[in-house]
């Protein structure tokens, strides 16, 4: 009896969950995203080599993301005119070359001949147009086409040769237009822009194979690469958002790479031979917001008071476990046009004697935000130890990512501020990208996140200036004399530049980390 | 019985109407614009404002509502806000794995909670109902992350027996059961010890064994079936306990799952895959109670239905 | 002690009935006696470091002679701050489960004494609590009200009310059928009257046991919360915050994530066995 009930209860549980995967199975599109069973029997002999990584992929339309991981993802299997090496420097991909015209308005490029895209297609001027004009399209709205708000519009000149029109000129333009993944136009065409994210068709190292959304994205060495490609059958990308969980598959033999590795754990796998630590350089600032309309941060004494509080050494070490560099600007040494400020040394008599002449001898409340991660309630809770020297009382606020958001976007006005202090970080590729946004006074909340409320005319006239100016020598001259004025107005804390951690097996080669966080996998190989 | 059961059906459609206005209050009061977490730090006003528009979020509460309902009902789910994939498509891949783990632990968990159980009643007062009981207790005062954290940090990293993460077989499966199953474990022990001293005290157990009786038939043919009953309630009130358990099993393991999907669609203010979801947990939560309290009118015929 | 002074009066078995009855069950008095311990550590608060004394140089120490549980991210004292723990924790449970347990019981006297149009409002209201499953609900009202101790508090008293509604109904409801009640009301005994005096004391053993045992979920759900980063600020030596934080340094400093956790659950171990404890003692027949 005791058996037959709890069959009976497990069989009606089961049903109840069936009859409402059976639905389902009807709504389901073309674009199926089940695993395939059948086949994952075949691949066995297949060599595979596993990514883990710590978020799942969110989206595999490289027109259509915002977040570096999903564009790692793409980019196994697209390709774009030009890319950037791991040492940020730009290298011709699917263009062969370019050219500016004089007055800075329009690009040409040259399509490299003889790629073909997965699905046969050939590449051509035309199909990069293709992808231009969608991308560029103000109905679909895709995530992309902020990069290309200049662009006035494309034109074919021949099978091989694309001209790009801008609207005004605009310097940093050649990194935006040349970042431009190729869709393949027939595949666009055949499976509309909702389609193309479980069909994506590139040119790339790599051809689709499966993507569980949330789970794992399965990629297959493209064998018709125009170039020398990777040295494996399969390649896997995992979420595993557990740290220890993450590890513990690259203790295991179930990964092959890990990223990011997690800096606080670097000691569990040291003596492990099996396993290697990659370190590379970031283009990652973390900092604090200062808002500077809040009375307590509106004199430069108590913002530079700040900075010197703060030890940017143990920052390094508490937080980081050690893999972070003191930032030397605004900007990390990575993105070009960075020149090197002198440092806020860690000199707390420095900081009291400061704070006193600004009228706070015994310091004042104050409050931090940041999202409710362990690490940022971990840089958090730093900054609020430092600053207690100086008697600044800092309250730790953690706050759920989209509550922040909104916190910090909602107030329509400078007045309407709640917001004292953002822990926070920021990563761009270009000098601009992590200037403007940051510190133009166009751009405070809601507009963009200038959460400092950083208006000053001075570095404005720079940021434009540096904008359009496409000369490289005048550019580096007003970058330098910009990030001079925003290093002392110190509307930040200036805390550090991360150290990119990976971690792989021994038998793994060919995968890399660039500065930005993105994984190149395209030269991947394994001995194991 | 049968028009009990109809009742119970009907009085279904309310419950719903009101979960599913209590879901979408539920999204929607939460701080934070999809839009703009959607679109990313980097992106410009301008773009939020299209997506807002596109997304219907400038509409009134009550038009949105509308719309989410005569989407539910015409089984247009829409698309995820965050994947730009058809809701249904982001959902049935992770049904599975939530299932499995699910019956895993439940099978588990009745069989070892009610042998303990067992062994605990008819051995009550002596060490081993101690040992038993204590164990027992041990599972549900036990926190599930912790517990799976320690599992796999003993018999995955250090011995290597089952893999860390992931579903790719069934052995996956093996340490993330154990944890979700070990508090349910400990109820079913628990109740079904409790009520089987209950009914080993009742007269009719008596006379069996005044009779005669094999004390195993004693004991598996009178008090076990109806200690059942116990253990059924409790299965069912507890399956609430196993799917947000599941929220941190697979949060531990990386278990691709509806409860990972619901706290990162939670996070991402996922708008419609939250809403569906919740709908899903709630409605399959409801049948389930219904079931339940049907089988226990079977395993317990004294009970009238009004 | 309350409690149990007006248990003797309803079911007038004398103290000393109890006490006899529940010093024989043995866990039950030990899991008493511990918490007794970590009432002494919640009043006394004997840290033998100061809880926020930082200290870079000595980060993430094993546990030695010096700090009896190591140190922290920051070379915090982990004894100390559990100790401090102990008080947050156990505060959040207590409140949160009292609150719950006062509104609960309240809903679920009135459900099953009136019954009715009543009953079926308040019990259909608890179906709906109920078909959000477990945490999911704290979770989200977390998540709309926002994180922290207090919101913490409030999204798991919401989470208890229905359980404590249910208990309490049924319990009132085997009551009401006794012949007692019966006659009372015949003899024209006010309802509040009733209620109070003869129901409420009635329904007292069931809610002593489950306030107990729900203190131990209540510690494991405001727990599961700060796992989740919906939890208490990380200033606060909260365990679930310190589990949370030790989570990330599991193979570096295991004594980060072992300790909280062994706390924890010793803690709800002790309170599930002591409701055991009490159940038995109280009423062998309730289940």
């Amino acid at each position: 009896m005791k058996k037959i009930v709890v069959l009976f209860m497990v069989i009606l549980m089961t049903f109840s969950f069936v009859s409402c995967t059976n639905d389902t199975k009807q709504e389901e599109t073309a674009a199926n995203v089940e695993p395939n069973q059948e086949n994952t029997e075949g691949k066995s002999e297949d060599v595979n080599m596993t990514i883990a990584v710590n978020a799942e992929i969110i989206s595999l339309d490289p027109h259509n993301l915002s977040d570096t991981l999903s564009g790692s993802a793409a980019d196994t299997m697209y390709e774009s005119l030009y890319d950037y090496k791991l040492d940020m420097s730009l290298e011709p991909v699917l263009a062969t070359g370019y050219s500016v015209s004089e007055d800075g308005l329009e690009y040409t490029f040259n399509i490299r001949e003889g790629v073909t895209f997965h699905d046969g297609t050939e590449l051509n001027a035309e199909a990069v147009k293709y992808n231009f004009d969608r991308v560029m399209d103000e109905e679909k709205n895709l995530r992309r086409r902020r990069n290309f708000l200049y662009v006035n519009s494309t034109e074919v000149i021949d099978e091989y040769t694309i001209l790009i029109k801008l609207d005004s000129p605009f310097a940093p333009m050649i990194n935006r237009i040349a970042s431009l993944s190729v869709i393949s136009p027939t595949a666009l065409e055949e499976y509309g822009d909702q389609g193309i994210l479980t069909n994506p068709v590139g040119t790339g190292p790599y051809t689709f194979e499966e993507w569980t959304p949330g789970d794992k994205m399965v990629v297959r060495a493209n064998p018709n690469y125009w170039k020398e490609g990777p040295k494996i059958d399969t390649l896997t990308f995992k979420p595993v958002t557990e740290n220890g969980a993450r590890i513990a598959m690259l203790q295991t033999g179930e990964a092959d790479y890990i990223y990011p590795m997690p800096t606080e754990q670097v000691k569990t796998v040291e003596s492990d031979e099996n396993i290697k630590v990659i370190e590379g350089p970031s283009t990652i600032a973390r900092f604090t917001f200062l808002n500077m309309t809040k009375d307590i941060f509106s004199d430069v004494k108590v913002r530079q008071a700040i900075n010197h509080a703060i030890n940017k050494e143990a920052y390094a070490k508490v937080v980081k476990s050690g893999y972070a560099v003191p930032l030397t600007s605004h900007v990390p040494t990575t993105i070009e046009y960075q020149s090197p400020q002198p440092e806020y040394e860690y000199n707390v008599e420095k900081a009291k004697e400061l704070m006193k002449e600004a009228g706070y001898p015994d310091g004042f409340a104050t409050h931090i935000w940041a999202p409710n991660d362990t690490e940022n309630m971990k840089g958090m809770q730093f900054i609020s130890q430092q600053l207690a020297e100086i008697g600044i009382d800092v309250e730790v606020i953690p706050m759920e990512e989209g509550t922040l958001s909104d916190s910090i976007y909602s107030p329509q006005t400078p007045e309407e501020s709640e917001v004292n202090m953002w822990y926070v970080s920021w990563s761009a590729f270009d000098i601009d990208g992590a200037t403007t946004r940051l510190f133009h006074s166009s751009n405070i909340p809601p507009t963009s996140p200038n959460v400092s409320y950083y208006m000053s005319d001075e570095a404005d006239k720079l940021m434009d200036a540096g904008a359009t100016e496409v000369d490289p020598v005048k550019r580096a001259e007003i970058y330098a004399e910009l990030q001079e004025v925003i290093w002392n107005d110190a509307p930040w804390i200036f805390l550090g530049s991360d150290v990119l951690l990976s971690a792989k097996r021994a038998t793994t080669e060919g995968i890399f980390v660039d500065p930005s966080g993105g994984i190149i996998a395209t030269e991947a190989s394994t001995t194991k | 019985m049968k028009q009990y059961v109809l009742k119970r059906l009907l009085n279904i459609i309310p419950i719903m109407l009101v979960v599913s206005i209590i879901v979408f209050m539920f999204i929607h009061l939460i701080p934070g614009d999809p839009a703009r977490i959607v679109a990313g730090q980097k992106a410009t006003l301008e773009e939020i404002e299209i997506m807002r528009e596109k997304l219907g979020l400038n509409d009134p509460y009550i038009v949105q509502y509308k719309n989410f309902m005569v989407g539910v009902f015409s089984g247009n789910w829409g698309t995820s806000i965050k994947s730009n994939l058809p809701v249904w498509n982001v959902i049935v891949p992770r049904i599975k794995p939530t299932l499995i783990l699910a019956i895993f632990s439940i099978i588990w968990s009745v069989v070892a909670g009610i042998s303990m159980g067992v062994i605990s009643a008819i051995k009550r007062g002596k060490l081993i109902d101690y040992i038993v009981m204590v164990g027992a207790t041990s599972g549900i005062s036990v926190p599930l992350f912790w517990l799976g954290l320690m599992l796999m940090q003993i018999f995955s990293v250090k011995l290597g027996w089952f893999p860390t993460t992931g579903v790719d077989s069934f052995s996956s499966y093996v340490l993330p059961s154990i944890t979700l199953g070990a508090g349910i474990t400990a109820m079913i022990a628990r109740y079904t010890r409790s009520s089987m001293i209950e009914i080993l005290k009742e007269n009719y157990i008596r006379t069996s064994r005044a009779k005669g009786l094999h004390e195993f038939m004693v004991i598996n043919k009178h008090a076990l079936r109806n200690s059942l009953v116990d253990v059924i309630t409790i299965v069912g009130l507890q399956f609430g306990f196993l799917l947000a358990g599941s929220v941190l099993v697979e949060t531990v393991f990386a278990i691709p799952g509806l409860g990972r999907l619901l706290i990162d669609s939670i996070l991402f203010r996922d708008y419609t895959v939250v809403q569906t979801v919740l709908l899903i947990f709630t409605f399959q939560f409801i049948i389930i109670n219904l079931i339940v309290d049907v089988l226990y009118g079977i395993a317990n015929p004294k009970i009238r239905y009004e | 002690m309350k409690e149990i002074q007006y248990e003797d009066f309803k079911i007038e078995s004398p103290f000393r009935e109890f006490s006899r009855k529940f010093l024989k069950k043995k866990s039950a008095v030990i899991s008493l006696a511990f918490l007794v311990f970590l009432l002494i550590l919640v009043v006394f608060q004997p840290t033998p470091y100061d809880i926020s004394a930082i200290d870079y140089d000595n980060i993430l120490c094993e546990p030695n002679s010096d700090h009896l549980f190591g140190t922290d991210e920051y070379g915090r004292d982990v004894l100390s701050r559990i100790i401090t723990g102990t008080r947050i924790s156990l505060s959040v449970a207590i409140i949160a489960v009292t609150i719950g347990a006062i509104i609960g019981s309240i809903l679920g006297i009135i459900a099953g004494y009136y019954g009715g149009l009543l009953e079926s409002l308040i019990m259909r209201s608890c179906d709906v609590l109920f078909s959000f499953p477990g945490l999911l609900l704290a979770i989200g009202i977390v998540a709309i009200i926002g994180p922290g101790l207090t919101n913490v508090v409030i999204a798991i008293s919401i989470y208890g009310i229905p359980t404590f509604t249910r208990i309490i109904r049924s319990s009132t409801l085997s009551i009401k059928e006794l012949l007692y009640i019966e006659a009372s009301k015949s003899i024209g005994v006010s309802d509040m009257r009733l209620l109070f005096k003869h129901i409420f004391p009635g329904t007292l053993p069931s809610l002593i046991v489950s306030y107990t045992m729900r203190m131990g979920t209540a510690i494991i759900s405001a727990a599961s919360l700060s796992f989740l980063g919906f939890g208490a600020s990380p200033k606060n030596p909260d365990w679930g915050a310190m589990l949370s934080t030790g989570r990330d340094y599991i193979g570096v400093a295991p004594h980060m994530l072992f300790y909280p956790g062994l706390m924890i659950f010793l803690t709800v171990l002790a309170f599930n066995l002591l409701g055991d404890g009490l159940r038995d003692t109280l009423d062998p027949k309730l289940d």
